[in-house]
């Protein structure tokens, strides 16, 4: 999970703009509203976005705000329009690669970070096959899914998911393979 | 998830608030000089029921939120040690937000037996000099979260 804070750069002409990023949480807004936390990676930068996943360690409204600096002056702060809250964050379907070896069938998932978990979902193509389920923990490590039985076709697709939030995402495309070819995006 | 009896709290990563406090134990109890007292004694924390669990967890959360943080904060000069209690804090409200302690009057009896317990740690933060008070309530923060490891599940 990854989320960025993204601003408009400040027009100054030969000159290199610094940017300096704060945050406060629920807590701080509502028991003690004039402070506000530097954030980890971006206190200052030269760049036009923070990466704050980091700074939202809790599932609650994050009030963000982003200054220029440039030598001994510094602009007004900007504030986020809205509070934002990591249980609104979208999750892309994870990538996935699918592979036989022998007669086993093994996916591997792309490393998303401790947070993450997949639902990897499986079956023979067949009419009326039945549908398997498989939760995985982690990523980057293959999983063995299913001993295959020659010249039969098996799907697979998954999807991410983030206990912390409580939010999944859509399914990957589905990836098919046949005990002789390799994967069939379809 | 936790489960504090009939009370559920998703969302929250019990891992993510020790990691929050692993980085500030050592300079906050480093400052509690009074290791013979103990605020969250035995009797408020041993042999608690899970329908008395949701009452209990609610009230110290509370407490900790608008006594013990709100006025330890005032004592935090690093940013390090800011960032940690800044993500403690914030899960704590948002722990306190998911729970709902059951208002049924045939519960009276457990919230009455939870807030006895509650009582007992509040009496003991009372008797003691505030700012004394403050420092070993947030060093406590440890006890505390390892008597709410039991009611979280993976």
């Amino acid at each position: 999970m990854k989320h960025l804070l993204m601003w408009n750069p400040v027009a100054q002409p030969r000159e290199t703009v610094l940017y300096s990023v704060e945050y406060q949480g629920e807590y701080e807004s509502l028991y003690m509203s004039h402070i506000w936390i530097p954030s980890s990676q971006c206190s200052p930068t030269n760049g036009l976005e923070c990466d704050v996943t980091d700074d939202v360690t809790a599932t609650v409204p994050y009030n963000f705000r982003v200054r220029a600096m440039l030598g001994s002056q510094t602009s007004a702060w900007s504030t986020l329009e809205h509070p934002f809250n990591r249980n609104s964050t979208v999750l892309v379907a994870p990538r996935m690669e699918v592979t036989e070896h022998g007669l086993h069938l093994v996916v591997k998932l792309e490393d998303l970070g401790p947070q993450f978990e997949f639902l990897v979902v499986y079956w023979r193509k067949e009419p009326g096959a039945t549908e398997h389920v498989k939760v995985v923990k982690s990523g980057n490590t293959p999983v063995h899914l299913e001993t295959m039985e020659p010249g039969a076709m098996y799907c697979v697709k998954a999807q991410a998911w983030v206990k912390a939030i409580g939010r999944h995402s859509t399914f990957s495309q589905i990836q098919c393979v046949d005990m002789q070819g390799e994967s069939l995006p379809l | 998830e936790f489960r504090f009896g009939p009370c559920r709290v998703e969302g929250v990563v019990l891992p993510e608030l020790w990691e929050a406090f692993w980085a500030v134990k050592n300079t906050v109890q480093a400052q509690d000089d009074i290791t013979s007292v103990r605020l969250l004694k035995a009797q408020v924390l041993q042999n608690v029921s899970d329908a008395e669990s949701c009452y209990l967890v609610h009230s110290l959360l509370k407490f900790y939120l608008n006594t013990v943080f709100k006025n330890y904060h005032s004592k935090i000069a690093k940013v390090k040690i800011l960032k940690s209690f800044s993500s403690l804090a914030n899960n704590f409200i948002d722990i306190v937000s998911k729970l709902q302690p059951s208002k049924d009057k045939d519960m009276l009896s457990i919230s009455e037996s939870a807030h006895r317990r509650f009582m007992l740690f509040r009496r003991a933060f009372k008797q003691m000099d505030t700012e004394v008070a403050l420092v070993k309530a947030f060093g406590e923060v440890d006890i505390l979260l390892t008597w709410m490891q039991k009611f979280y599940q993976l």
